[in-house]
């Protein structure tokens, strides 16, 4: 029946069609991503530069790095394939190899990225992974903010996030501007009257969490651009009174690159909340180190005729007297006279025994302790050895009291 | 009707009847049967008058909110096996929605465009329904358009509660600080402000117990509430014989009939027993001038507008992004911290009215937060008891009777868009007021 | 003729629609399929072949005895077939000679699971207790990056398939 409203039939299916179309579209959008015009790329530059072989096992699509106990998911691999490549080290970025030598202390799997060098771990495009937008507020500490702030050398701004577990350190390795910046610190004696870590003066304001300061709480009416907390301390060490004028701190003099290094350290002091085997004086603090004496003792042992039974780590349940092997604790039997006692009990020597032991040595022999026949062998020596010395060392102390 | 033999096809039952409803019935009677036959199509009457049908009568406002709606439905419940409502999680499952699920960014895009969308045309719907006097009672006895319109004004409160809800989820700056503001304002109702705020939030701070709170209201309380509220008033669409303007056409017909010399029925709309519709009386009447089968023609319309409602939000969310901003920090309050854009214009109420006169504070918190809102709801809610003006004007566009109230409402609705523009663009840093074109003043970073 | 245009374009414009919630529904669904997952790796860095000493190397993160023989290597997963718990390793004092699939072999290891007393040979094939199946033989690989190993704990290969570097 067609009536006046039947044109509707036209405008539904050309709105249905519209609709396809941009599901269409939708779609191709959805195929089309940054990153896979990145790893295609990739693919490419692998095959021309290393090779075919290499080139076939690289898997395509997103790629992240879960850092759970640091709470961060980085993506940024996904474009920075290449980061653990042998080979592209020469290679244009993203491509290029990662320097390796940061990573036997802080492997990547356990890091992740972000915590390093700044960025949105979030992201998968070039613009929001380095954070140059508006609503992120953590950009990628590299080339476009060294520029920035003239900084001439390289590698430097991420020293920031450096110390924000190596505070502590008196020096880390690697670390040059924000070493530089403690040595200051420490030979102009801020801590006259500043705060830093509940030991300091109370002239200046408390600095132990002077990163967490929100820019908008500071004065920038006498700073100049760019309006940020970095440029605000970088004018406030050159002549502190002009950027606050009831300021007590005086002008140090110091260099640029000196500023910038204080700035830094500044910047570094965060409250942070780390699990705590990141921090890197743990090993240090929370080790369970043996004291003097007990090194010494075990070098002793160690050192003596009982060597073997150090070695092989008996001495661990048994004593052996007569070597001058003393385990920590009663749990096992003294080896001195093991020999004539497995004798004694069980009719078989004991090199018979190691070789079938029953019981506990059993378990010890088969799981914690592996000896070989050799060793075997010459166990049972020793104890034949110490069996006869503990008679000598006896009939030594009787002739000695008579 | 004319044609009253069955057709026999090759899909046909025992006794003849078609085995599939047709959208090209070839009779009265067949459309008749599409419509009964059908779960969903059995809510609009077998025949519809075309007045009801006319573009320029309703626009179809309604149907646009319920599709916009629909559309909140289906794209919220996949976002729920997406999104994790934990405080430690939220934000990165927003962040891996964007970035990492496919059409992730999309659909919630999508969802976020609609719920914006959806108040808009509510409150288009709602001012149509007023200007239209759609909220009256009109010639049909047992009418409650009154109790609908009531119904209409709880949804409108729901879907505004629904929206705010939903926009804390994120869990960033924007989420939270808005949240903030809105409930703050809460706070100032008198004698019982501390306790709303403190239930709303479930606790004093903005925490967990609110997030967790907020996501059960937004995906199962209030969207229930919304299911309930629509069958309702759906039903009482019907129940009331279809839309208003369906009213003063049968009217005009009876004066029609009165001029051509027949008489006037025995029976008149007024003196029919309770129950009986206006609709009812037509069929039985036979008003073939005045109405059209429902299939196809109003089933295509409604139809095509919630296609092109799906269609529109579409293409819109391939373009306009829903924004994510940092992750909420309770430490950081961003400078200026506004309300979602739908109470942007209680927040510059609240602000109008704070003000020193002769020594004393008058508390903006409570006269532009809770006292003229609360005085324009209850305005809302009983109007349509307080209307005196003739049923003549049920159902037709600026009657001249009704030219006052329709004046006052529209000052009223712009009164408050104005204030959500203002709100919007000429609010700065610190509340400032500044001129749309007057910059910023720049807001210092880190780095 | 014009009547057969109105019927294409019928079934075209009936087309699209079903077309457009086709494609919205593929969408909609598809999003539910992840593609990134959070949990511990699938596919895991075992450590540069040269690295590796003779003998077998526990990983007990990812549940792996990885075993090299000179220049041979293969993994064995360390999870019991039973019900899923980490099996013992367990070094022989004596080794043995045992008949396994009508082979003779001679073991040195065998893996003991603690929960329910399954035994195991050194190459994975169960000999005592509840367990219904020998434990699996992992996927080995040499990295493309760096050459390091990598095991891929999703892939099992067949018994005796080992990595020649």
């Amino acid at each position: 029946m067609r009536n006046k409203y039947s044109k509707d039939t036209f405008v539904l299916y050309s709105i249905g069609f519209l609709g396809l179309a941009a599901t269409l579209f939708l779609f191709v959008k959805e195929q089309t991503p940054e990153w896979k015009n990145y790893q295609k790329e990739f693919i490419a530059y692998v095959d021309n530069h290393l090779g075919p072989e290499r080139s076939a096992g690289i898997e395509t699509g997103i790629h992240q790095l879960w850092v759970k106990d640091l709470n961060r998911v980085d993506r940024c691999v996904t474009c920075h394939i290449g980061y653990n490549w042998e080979g592209l080290e020469n290679a244009p970025h993203p491509f290029r190899t990662h320097p390796r030598k940061i990573f036997e202390h802080h492997p990547v799997e356990e890091y992740g990225c972000t915590i390093c060098h700044g960025g949105q771990g979030f992201a998968l495009t070039e613009r929001e992974a380095h954070g140059f937008i508006e609503d992120w507020h953590e950009p990628l500490l590299g080339r476009e903010l060294e520029q920035l702030y003239r900084i001439t050398d390289r590698n430097v701004l991420l020293q920031i996030n450096c110390n924000t577990c190596h505070r502590y350190d008196r020096q880390t390795p690697g670390a040059d501007y924000i070493n530089l910046a403690k040595d200051v610190v420490r030979e102009k004696n801020c801590r006259a009257c500043h705060q830093i870590n509940e030991r300091g003066g109370v002239l200046g304001p408390d600095l132990t969490a002077a990163g967490e300061k929100p820019p908008e709480q500071k004065d920038f009416s006498r700073v100049g651009r760019p309006m940020t907390a970095f440029n605000w301390h970088l004018a406030h060490y050159n002549d502190p009174r002009m950027i606050t004028p009831e300021s007590l701190m005086p002008s140090f003099g110091f260099t640029y690159r000196e500023r910038v290094a204080l700035t830094m350290l500044t910047l570094s002091w965060r409250d942070v909340d780390l699990p705590v085997r990141y921090y890197p004086q743990t090993t240090e603090v929370l080790a369970d180190r043996p004291t003097p004496e007990e090194i010494e003792r075990e070098r002793m042992m160690r050192e003596g005729e009982g060597a073997f039974f150090v070695e092989q780590q008996c001495f661990l349940c048994h004593s052996v007297n007569v070597f001058n092997v003393f385990a920590a604790t009663d749990i096992a039997p003294d080896l001195s006279r093991s020999a004539e006692n497995v004798r004694r009990r069980l009719g078989i020597s004991v090199e018979q025994f190691l070789k079938n032991p029953i019981g506990t040595m059993a378990a010890v022999l088969g799981t914690q302790i592996s000896l070989t026949d050799e060793e075997k062998v010459r166990a049972a020596e020793l104890l034949e050895q110490a069996n006869e010395k503990y008679y000598e060392l006896q009939r030594s102390a009787e002739l000695n009291n008579q | 009707m004319a044609d009253d033999t069955v057709k026999t096809t090759p899909v046909t039952t025992e006794n003849g009847k078609k085995f599939l409803w047709s959208f090209q019935p070839k009779s009265g009677k067949d459309a008749g049967e599409s419509i009964v036959r059908n779960f969903l199509l059995h809510w609009f009457p077998a025949k519809v008058a075309e007045r009801s049908l006319s573009w320029s009568y309703s626009f179809y406002l309604g149907t646009i909110t319920f599709a916009l709606f629909l559309i909140l439905v289906i794209t919220g419940i996949v976002l729920m096996f997406l999104y994790v409502p934990s405080v430690e999680r939220a934000y990165q499952s927003v962040k891996d929605i964007e970035n990492v699920v496919s059409f992730g960014w999309f659909i919630r895009a999508m969802h976020r465009n609609a719920t914006h969308l959806m108040v808009i045309f509510i409150f288009l719907h709602m001012v149509r329904v007023f200007l239209t006097a759609g909220y009256k009672n009109g010639l049909g006895s047992g009418q409650l358009r009154p109790v609908n319109w009531i119904i209409g004004v709880v949804l409108l409160l729901v879907t505004l509660f629904l929206a705010f809800t939903g926009y804390l989820l994120p869990w960033d700056q924007l989420a939270f600080w808005a949240v903030t503001v809105g409930t703050d304002i809460a706070r100032t109702i008198p004698l019982i402000g501390d306790e709303v705020r403190y239930i709303l939030i479930g606790g004093h701070e903005i925490d967990q117990n609110t997030l967790i709170r907020f996501y059960v209201l937004h995906c199962f309380f209030l969207p229930l509430l919304t299911v309930i509220l629509i069958v309702y008033h759906f039903w009482r669409i019907r129940k009331d014989g279809g839309l208003a303007s369906y009213d003063t056409v049968v009217n005009a017909q009876d004066k029609i009939r009165e001029k051509n010399g027949g008489g006037k029925k025995t029976y008149s709309l007024l003196g029919i027993t309770k129950g009986r519709t206006v609709e009812v009386e037509t069929t039985t009447r036979n008003e073939e001038s005045i109405t059209v089968n429902s299939v196809p023609n109003l089933i295509r319309r409604v139809g095509l507008v919630m296609l092109a409602t799906f269609v529109f939000v579409a293409v819109l969310s391939l373009f306009l992004h829903a924004p994510l901003e940092e992750p909420a920090n309770p430490d950081i309050t961003p400078n200026p911290a506004k309300a979602p854009w739908y109470f942007l214009w209680l927040q510059e109420l609240v602000t109008i009215t704070t003000f020193n006169l002769f020594g004393i504070t008058f508390d903006g918190g409570f006269i532009g937060g809770v006292l003229i809102p609360g005085v324009l709801l209850v305005f809302l809610c009983v109007w349509p008891f307080m209307d005196k003006s003739s049923k003549e004007t049920t159902g037709v566009w600026f009657t001249k009777d009704r030219w006052r109230q329709n004046l006052v409402f529209i000052l009223i609705c712009f009164a408050i868009i104005l204030l959500t523009i203002i709100g919007t663009y000429m609010r700065g840093p610190f509340w400032e007021f500044y001129l749309p074109w007057e910059s910023w003043p720049d807001l210092p970073g880190i780095l | 003729m014009k009547l057969f245009r109105r019927e294409f374009l019928n079934k075209l414009g009936l087309f699209s629609i079903i077309a457009l919630f086709a494609g919205q529904l593929y969408a909609w669904v598809r999003s539910l399929f992840p593609n990134v997952t959070y949990g511990r790796a699938r596919r895991v860095r075992v450590g540069h072949p040269d690295a590796i000493p003779d003998g077998i190397t526990f990983l007990r993160d990812q549940r792996l005895y990885v075993f090299r023989e000179r220049n041979e290597f293969y993994a064995i997963s360390a999870v019991c077939t039973h019900l899923g718990c980490t099996v013992n390793q367990v070094s022989l004092t004596r080794p043995r000679t045992v008949e396994i699939r009508g082979e003779q072999k001679e073991i040195r290891t065998e893996f003991h699971c603690p929960c329910h007393g399954s035994r195991f040979y050194g190459e994975g094939t169960n000999f005592a207790g509840p367990a219904p199946r020998s434990l699996p033989w992992v996927h080995l690989e040499i990295a493309p990056e760096d050459g390091s190993l990598i095991a891929d704990l999703d892939r099992t290969v067949e018994r005796n398939t080992k990595l020649i570097v």
